[in-house]
């Protein structure tokens, strides 16, 4: 049984039309592990994306998230968004690790929490931000470029082969994009996080 | 007196949490960084409990469980593997080696004590 559909790996696989490259897409909640020659792209509102990669294993690994509020609206206590945020960016690590990355390798370069949207509360951007750089510090990963706030979105380009990041800034972000993190936001309630236990 | 429980993770975040969420329900913790340290401690701390992770550098937590069930005061000892990995197979092998329950992250924190509860009884 697999309770949790949240953070799950990205399946989005095209050709990009111009570099002609084999690439995958992350959408808000997902995340992806490869070491393949691959690009990752992702659009970023207030939601943040840690690139995570192997400076010797040309390996790497992208995520796509925000931390949750609870139900009612606000923000959810400091315990159940950091617990999501530590899944969040744990999960991917452990993939990494499990593809043969070595902990002391890693390095980050950390994207996002811009402040797109009028209707959302700058903090919720701004809380994305710190916990992100939190949990890196705290985790020992060090970062090596960060691209973080302001009032536009981003299209980040990633290969984690190399490590190599590139941002496109968008002023305005299409509805399309401002509709898909809201619908991720309004899934990350609490009360539709599910826990699985299981005892033996 | 408290009971003392062990937890045994790579990423210091998360023993930052687990610790947080154990010592607020009253437990004693002791800290381990991976299997290795897991298995030593187990051994030195006489845990009442131990929390583990699966993939960890050096030994990982299905190893370190196997280690641990050699040791004759640790054959009842409850064993919670607290993972991201929710793959049926990799929790087959968790229970083969000797673990008691299987829990995946993210975990909430009132459900971890409850499941703590009902494997140690006060």
């Amino acid at each position: 049984m697999v309770a949790i559909d949240i953070q799950k790996q990205s399946t989005h696989h095209y050709v990009h039309s111009k570099t002609h490259q084999w690439t995958t897409k992350l959408m808000p909640g997902e995340f992806y592990v490869t070491d393949k020659e691959e690009l990752l792209i992702t659009v970023l509102g207030s939601c943040v994306s840690a690139c995570i990669y192997d400076v010797k294993g040309n390996l790497g690994g992208m995520n796509h998230f925000m931390l949750p509020h609870s139900s009612n609206g606000q923000w959810a206590g400091d315990s159940l968004a950091t617990r999501y945020g530590n899944y969040a960016m744990e999960h991917m690590i452990n993939e990494l690790l499990k593809k043969g990355a070595l902990k002391e390798n890693l390095r980050a370069k950390i994207f996002g929490g811009g402040n797109i949207n009028s209707h959302m509360r700058d903090d919720v951007s701004q809380s994305n931000i710190a916990f992100v750089k939190e949990y890196l510090l705290i985790e020992k990963i060090p970062v090596l470029l960060e691209d973080l706030g302001g009032d536009y979105s981003r299209k980040v380009y990633f290969t984690p082969y190399n490590g190599e990041t590139s941002v496109k800034y968008i002023k305005q972000p299409s509805e399309t994009v401002i509709k898909r993190e809201e619908r991720y936001e309004s899934e990350l309630k609490e009360d539709e996080i599910n826990y699985d236990v299981e005892l033996f | 007196m408290a009971k003392k429980i062990l937890t045994v993770d790579d990423s210091a975040s998360i023993r930052q949490m687990v610790s947080f969420t154990l010592k607020q329900a009253g437990y004693d913790v002791v800290e381990a960084i991976d299997g290795v340290q897991g298995l030593s401690k187990a051994k030195s701390e006489a845990p009442h409990l131990i929390i583990t992770d699966l993939n960890m550098p050096n030994m990982n937590g299905i190893e370190m469980i196997k280690g641990i069930r050699q040791v004759a005061d640790h054959k009842f000892t409850p064993i919670l593997m607290l993972t991201t990995e929710s793959d049926t197979t990799k929790k087959m092998e968790g229970k083969e080696a000797g673990a008691t329950g299987w829990i995946v992250k993210p975990f909430n924190p009132e459900q971890l004590i409850k499941v703590i509860q009902k494997v140690m009884p006060a």
